[in-house]
């Protein structure tokens, strides 16, 4: 039964094997590939608040390093499966070679739920689970960060258990960290900015000037209110944002023709980027149902909530004005929907690459940590546009060049320097 | 003279008066003070004590220079020196209990100018009185001590007891206090005659009738007469030459000494006896009694018990349990505090209500077990007045108005439409001169604190009846002067008043049989626990606790590990369910357990709103937290403890010398007060001293302020509505049974189920690709939609709404899933490993806030029914109302229960306290066996419901002019059409229109005058307000073609919509 049933790593591997034909690479290369590296299960016994102990399952899957140190997060779920992380794994080597960062791709997990544990006990079961696993992974071989259910403070006390072991102060073993604990400036912006630089190539290269320009968001999280932030600075207006409303639960859009007010928005946002309907009724935004942002009739989509939402229905919305998709979401549009936008002659900017900021900071930080300094908000930001920004070009002259999808154009780039690094070692 | 001259020599003449009046109240308080100095030490002997006293006394007199006293006791005379009965005297009779003990007399020599009595004032008659009083009950103390002593000198010397001892004790008897004597003498025949000694009873026979009866020794206050004298002791002589025979001399001695406490203790039993005595003379007898009784320990503790039950049964109520548990509780001593903060009208033969006994008792179990246990830290009950539960009806006497009481027996439309103007009315009635006396002098001794008036009804203790929030709690800022403050007091007590004949209680109680029960509402007046904060009064943070934990988020957290729901401010948030925010939870039983275990469901479900008094405004009021604390910053009180600091996509706890409240991002997670506080332990202490004590599982109201616990309300969890638990039939045929279940099962009823959405966890775990999983949950969404709410059962594998890996639990967000009324995980073996459940944990809060349902389900455990045949295996009517998802057939199945089973429905019961859960088919209108009848009585409202709304969807066809408005038909469908809907339902109509723009937008028009008409008519019936009671949905020729959104009810295959007739031409 379950072999036969929706596995993430197949469709990973699925996903792999189709661009492995596109760039015809040879039979050792894709057997190097398709699987991961390394390996590790191992057990982690925890001692629980009530003097019991427990033993949890950890695991840490170590993709491809040809290009760098292994990275990737840690997730805690209790239904974690081994698949799961490899998918992850290899997902991650793709999206550090796409914009070229010198590292590989690695993930982690335990199986628990921290829903059933206390603070006490995730302290223990973060420092068992770097006790465990330790002798394999460091600064300059494996470095973990934060995912589906951790964040900061674990990142905290694996550091801490690392530290200790090692003898030594080592920042740069593990990403995600707060500023001020070796975490870096300018992550909260990066998403966000990272969406508008590779949008403002995209405008260069279709030749639109930003300040002609209008555009729709989808979403008012983070993603989406640094996008507007930086859009708005190079000259362009937004007319419509959409969000969920926490109250109604429901999605809803809001819409002013001359173009909204950031900061004003932003004063009667919640914190989860929910807009207080009443007080924006009474500023003049116009509510509309949550699906009219597809429907405007702007220059640029930028769909950045969450997944499938450009899908075979919504897409026929899209109206013909629309020039650009920027996919600041993961996985926002749909296959079918993807034909559709090719055949309307939509220029669509590729999540992998669209909303690359977060990972690129996550270098950022192990780089300042390992050099033990400290950079600038701007300076983080400049190096991100550079970054991004080159990225972009490299994957919009190949889809050009080889009239790829951008999408299929920023996976081969990723799997063709992965593959020519192995080969330059010498492994293949 | 002047004009002037003749003004100014009145008022000084009045002031002269005023002033000698004064001074005559402070030489009498005085001469008051100076007689209980001497009698304060009470090892003086008797004849000192009058000796001082008469010195004592003339000073205050209005004449003192011509006074003299005079105490005769027991043919002593004690005097002040020339003293001489003359034509200017005044006289009281000094009584030792109920015998005449001696006389006191004050005497002018001289002529003085009349005044109240002769000479003297009276004032000075009623101090006269006072202190003879007070003499008389200091020699009945100094008797009973003297022959306590001679008692209990006894035993300790000899073992086996010493006949001389008693009988001296008997002697001193005789001497001191005839009527005592013979009291005792009569016990100790019945004694006897109890025992079957024949003896006794021909003794009994013999001095019987006349002895008693003339009452010769009875109480009277007559002297005895010689010749009686005599016959009783040679009685008492051959009564204890009985006992000898029968009984060891330490039986006589104990017999005696206990004898002696009872009849001490008598005249508070007696008056407590008689159920018709109004409540002063039970406080009176209380105030002597506590004048009286020095030494608890010389009163046998049958009497005190027996005092005790009375004074609870008189003061609280007559149920059983109550006084069973509060007679191991609570002491005559715990009463006196309570009359002397009562207010009830004169002759008031009221109660206190149910508030007010579980507080009380919740108060005296707490302090007495505070001893044994140091976690149970210290606990205060809030400073409160009482207004016994007859005020009500002296109100409605006094003014006149008891047409009121006919009220409930009218209909819930006329109560309803009434009962603003019956508010209004009580507001300006009038209360009796002896209550506002009271509620005057309540405000003097609560000064210009806020305070909250709350009901206590009788009915309130009543077992099984929530009555929690259907009457009134009203909060006063009580600023201003002690007018305004009366006027405002009163104002509020009138409007609790009127809540009584309102349309929800009159309602509630209507569904409950308890219509005929005469009303009668006692009041509590509280003093709002809290502090000054700028311009607000409010607590750190208040909420309510329960024993047992009906929403477990976790497997690792029992049920006895209990519940806090808790809120910065007043506790009305952590009462009342909320539809927009959300109280922080916590179970004490397992503190470090918490719902949210990521940072963003910890700010997500955090509280954003808080409610407090804002004194300038003199009013209660809700505010935004954010807004307070801008306002506030670190003045808001113990603010350490109820917020951390979000940075950095971190929480952190806030930093004394760096956190700025008023900038930084504050979210409120009571972090510190659960981490570095003992609160939680506390908490769990309370909760399980009371829980142990009441013999039942309870729920408590707190509030604190400056880490002192104040308990606000205590009462059986059992009366909180929404955790019923549900009686599971013994014997149900297999047939019938959809499932069972015996882990983590929570309390909960959910009775008319009529369609079950059923995701194969099998056919979910083979789904191949990414994005038929994401459209199982699309499905769900709709259905959600689609279904008949609160009337559909969602169930499906492993973790609904799960965030990680798609395979482990379908992908749905909250508003996917809010109209289902449970919510069902099912955990199936896969190889040796089964999967762990979450609990509902994504939107465990959602869930709590709508009482929504979850329930787990183990179908591979030992003993576990789990019929997959009926839910794999039943028409699936899936592809029927959502075709755009028929390719998932194999794995949702939408079942339709009542056509399927012929009419019957699932029902699903879950009992926490047997673990155990069914989910049975069966007719709808043959209730399962179940014991509360009140859930039936329920069952004929929602009937009501339905009934009505149908007949005018029906008239609105009828009217409808199809024609002009461009309309092709009308449909029913919903709750409506399914005989299901609730006083807050609304009616879902379908209308198939084919007309233009202008027709459309007349259409709406006309539709809207009927939504508010119906609206406002559902609001008479039911309390239920809304912004229109139709929901309309228009659909196309285009929708229908294309089945799309509403459309496809028409014709469906499950739920259908009904077709209305249209207005015929």
């Amino acid at each position: 039964m379950p072999h036969s049933s929706f596995n993430p790593y197949e469709t990973a591997q699925k996903q792999f094997d189709n661009i492995a034909d596109k760039l015809d690479l040879d039979a050792p290369t894709r057997n190097l590939l398709r699987d991961s590296m390394r390996e590790f299960n191992f057990a982690i016994p925890v001692k629980m608040d009530d003097g019991s102990t427990k033993i949890f399952r950890g695991f840490r899957v170590q993709h491809n390093d040809a290009r760098g140190p292994f990275n990737g997060g840690i997730r805690f779920h209790p239904q974690e499966t081994i698949d799961t992380v490899r998918a992850q794994a290899m997902w991650m080597t793709w999206k550090c070679a796409v914009v070229d960062l010198p590292l590989g791709g690695g993930k982690g997990g335990v199986i628990c739920d921290p829903h059933d544990l206390t603070t006490g006990e995730q302290e223990r079961l973060c420092r068992g689970w770097v006790r465990q696993i330790s002798k394999n992974i460091g600064p300059l071989s494996d470095i973990p960060a934060p995912d589906v259910m951790t964040n900061a403070q674990h990142m905290l006390w694996m550091l801490d258990e690392y530290e200790t072991i090692q003898g030594n102060k080592y920042p740069g073993f593990i990403t995600g960290k707060p500023v001020g604990m070796g975490g870096s400036l300018g992550r909260k912006e990066a998403t966000g900015y990272g969406v508008v630089f590779t949008l403002r190539e995209a405008l260069k290269e279709l030749g639109i000037r930003c300040e002609d320009t209008t555009a729709s968001f989808q979403g008012f999280g983070n993603v989406a209110q640094y996008a507007i932030d930086l859009y708005h600075q190079l000259g362009g207006k937004t007319v419509c944002v959409s969000c969920w409303d926490q109250n109604d639960q429901v999605a809803y859009s809001y819409t002013r023709k001359d173009g909204i007010d950031l900061a004003e928005l932003q004063g009667i946002t919640s914190r989860f980027g929910c807009i207080d309907r009443a007080k924006a009724t009474e500023l003049g935004y116009q509510l509309q149902p949550g699906d009219a942002w597809i429907e405007q009739p702007v220059d640029i989509l930028v769909p950045s909530a969450l997944e499938n939402q450009v899908n075979a229905d919504t897409v026929q919305s899209i109206k013909p004005s629309v020039k650009i998709l920027a996919e600041g979401a993961n996985g926002p549009t749909s296959p079918q929907a993807d034909k559709f936008l090719k055949k309307m002659g939509v220029f669509v900017i590729p999540d992998f690459i669209a909303n690359a900021g977060g990972v690129i900071c996550s270098y950022f930080e192990q780089v300042q940590c390992n050099i033990n300094y400290f950079w600038e908000r701007d300076e983080v930001l400049g190096k991100l546009d550079q970054k991004m920004t080159s990225a972009f070009i490299a994957v919009s002259e190949l889809a050009k060049k080889k009239k790829l999808s951008t999408r299929d154009a920023a996976y081969v780039i990723a799997i063709s320097r992965v593959a020519q690094a192995c080969k330059d070692r010498s492994w293949i | 003279m002047t004009e002037h001259d003749n003004d100014h020599s009145r008022t000084t003449r009045a002031v002269g008066s005023l002033l000698s009046t004064l001074q005559e109240r402070a030489k009498e308080l005085s001469c008051l003070y100076a007689v209980e100095e001497v009698l304060f030490d009470p090892n003086r002997s008797l004849g000192d004590i009058f000796k001082m006293v008469v010195e004592v006394i003339p000073p205050g007199w209005q004449y003192s220079d011509i006074c003299q006293a005079q105490i005769s006791h027991n043919e002593e005379t004690y005097q002040t020196t020339g003293f001489k009965e003359t034509q200017w005297t005044q006289c009281a009779d000094i009584y030792a209990g109920e015998s005449l003990s001696g006389r006191l007399l004050v005497s002018y020599n001289e002529d003085r100018p009349p005044a109240d009595d002769g000479p003297f004032l009276k004032e000075e008659s009623k101090l006269i009185e006072t202190i003879a009083d007070r003499l008389g009950h200091f020699i009945l103390h100094q008797q009973t001590r003297e022959m306590f002593r001679v008692l209990s000198r006894t035993p300790q010397r000899n073992n086996g007891g010493d006949r001389g001892e008693w009988r001296l004790a008997l002697d001193l008897m005789w001497q001191t206090d005839p009527n005592l004597f013979g009291r005792i003498i009569r016990k100790m025949m019945n004694h006897l005659c109890w025992r079957g000694v024949d003896e006794a009873e021909s003794l009994l026979a013999r001095y019987g009738g006349g002895m008693w009866t003339d009452g010769v020794i009875g109480e009277t206050n007559q002297p005895l007469k010689k010749t009686d004298t005599e016959g009783l002791v040679s009685l008492g002589e051959e009564a204890f030459r009985i006992a000898t025979l029968y009984l060891s001399d330490l039986e006589i001695l104990a017999s005696i000494k206990k004898w002696i406490g009872e009849d001490k203790s008598g005249f508070l039993v007696r008056s407590l006896v008689n159920a018709h005595a109004p409540l002063s003379t039970i406080t009176d007898a209380l105030m002597k009694y506590q004048h009286l009784v020095h030494d608890k320990s010389e009163l046998p503790r049958s009497a005190l018990a027996s005092a005790c039950v009375s004074l609870t049964r008189r003061f609280f109520t007559d149920q059983l349990e109550f006084i069973n548990i509060a007679k191991n509780h609570v002491e005559i001593e715990d009463f006196f505090e309570l009359v002397g903060r009562m207010v009830s009208p004169a002759g008031s033969n009221g109660k206190l209500g149910g508030k007010s006994a579980g507080l009380f008792l919740a108060n005296k179990i707490l302090q007495n077990n505070n001893h044994h246990t140091g976690d149970l830290g210290e606990i205060r009950v809030p400073k409160t007045w009482y207004v016994a539960s007859d005020g009500l009806l002296e109100f409605v006497r006094f003014n006149a108005i008891e047409d009121v009481h006919e009220q409930k027996y009218k209909t819930v439309e006329e109560v309803r439409q009434e009962y603003p103007h019956l508010v209004k009315v009580f507001k300006n009635l009038h209360f009796p001169q002896e209550m506002k006396k009271g509620l005057s002098m309540a405000l003097d001794d609560f000064g210009d604190v806020p305070l909250i008036v709350r009901s206590s009804s009788l009915l309130e203790d009543r077992l099984g009846s929530a009555f929690s929030g259907k009457y009134k709690s009203l909060f006063l800022a009580n600023q201003g002067d002690k007018e305004a403050r009366l006027e405002a007091l009163m104002d509020a007590i009138a409007e609790v008043y009127a809540s009584t004949f309102g349309p929800d209680p009159i309602e509630y109680r209507a569904e409950r049989g308890l219509l005929d029960f005469f009303e009668e509402m006692g009041i509590m007046i509280q003093e709002v626990v809290g502090t000054r904060a700028g311009n607000y009064f409010l607590p750190s943070f208040a909420g309510v606790s329960f024993s047992n934990n009906e929403f477990r988020w976790s497997s690792r957290i029992r049920r006895e590990d209990g519940l806090v729901r808790i809120v910065p401010g007043l506790g009305t948030r952590a009462v009342d369910r909320l539809t927009d925010d959300y109280p922080v939870l916590a179970a004490p039983g397992q503190p470090r357990l918490r719902v949210n275990a990521s940072f963003e469901d910890m700010v997500r479900y955090s509280p954003k709103y808080l409610d407090v008094i804002d004194l300038v405004n003199n009013k209660f009021q809700t505010m935004e937290f954010s807004s307070i604390i801008r306002d506030l910053g670190n003045e808001f009180p113990q603010i350490e403890q109820i917020v951390s600091v979000y940075s950095d996509d971190r929480l952190k706890a806030p930093n004394a010398l760096t956190t700025d409240y008023r900038e930084d991002d504050i979210v409120i997670t009571f972090e510190g007060l659960f981490r570095n506080t003992p609160f939680l332990k506390q908490m769990r202490a309370i909760l399980q001293t009371l829980e142990e004590s009441m013999g039942t599982p309870v729920d408590i109201e707190f509030a604190s302020v400056g880490n002192v616990l104040y308990l606000l309300q205590c009462r059986p969890q059992s009366h909180s509505m929404d955790v019923e638990s549900a009686q599971i039939p013994k014997h149900i045929p297999p047939e019938n049974l959809l499932f069972s279940a015996n882990k983590y099962i929570s309390n909960g009823r959910i009775p008319d189920i009529t369609h079950v959405v059923y995701v194969s966890p099998d056919e979910y775990g083979k789904l191949e690709d990414h994005s038929s999983l994401v459209s199982v949950g699309m499905a769900i969404g709709q259905l959600n939609k689609l279904l008949p709410k609160r009337q559909f059962v969602l169930m499906g594998p492993g973790r609904w709404g799960s965030r990680g890996d798609i395979k482990l639990g379908i992908r749905v967000t909250y508003s996917d899933i809010n109209n289902t009324a449970v919510l069902i995980e099912i955990a199936r073996k896969k190889g040796a490993y089964v999967p762990d459940l979450s609990f509902g944990t994504h939107f465990f809060q959602d869930l709590v806030e709508a009482s929504i349902r979850y329930l787990p389900l183990y179908p591979d455990d030992k003993g576990i029914s789990f019929n997959e045949d009926f839910l794999s295996n039943s028409p699936n009517l899936l592809k029927n109302i959502l075709p755009q998802f028929g390719d998932l057939e194999k794995v949702i199945k939408v079942i339709d229960i009542q056509k399927v089973t012929d009419g019957k429905i699932l029902r699903i019961l879950m009992n926490a306290a047997r673990e155990e859960a069914v989910g049975i088919l069966c007719p709808p209108e043959s209730p399962v066996a179940y014991e509360d009848e009140s859930m039936e009585s329920r069952g004929l409202e929602i009937e009501d419901h339905w009934k009505w709304r149908h007949r005018m969807a029906e008239r609105i066809g009828a009217t409808l002019d199809a024609q002009r408005y461009g309309v092709d038909g009308i449909y029913l469908f919903g709750s409506t059409k399914n005989a299901t809907a609730g006083p807050a339902s609304d009616v879902d109509l379908l209308i198939h229109f084919s007309g233009n723009e202008q027709q459309r937008r007349e259409l709406e028009h006309w539709l809207e005058g009927w939504s508010n008409c119906l609206d406002e008519l559902n609001y008479l019936k039911t309390g239920s307000r809304s912004d229109g009671l139709l929901d309309v949905h228009i659909i196309t020729d285009e929708d229908i073609e294309k089945r799309s959104s509403f459309a496809i009810k028409i014709g469906a295959v499950t739920d259908a919509a009904l077709q209305l007739p249209l207005k015929k031409e």
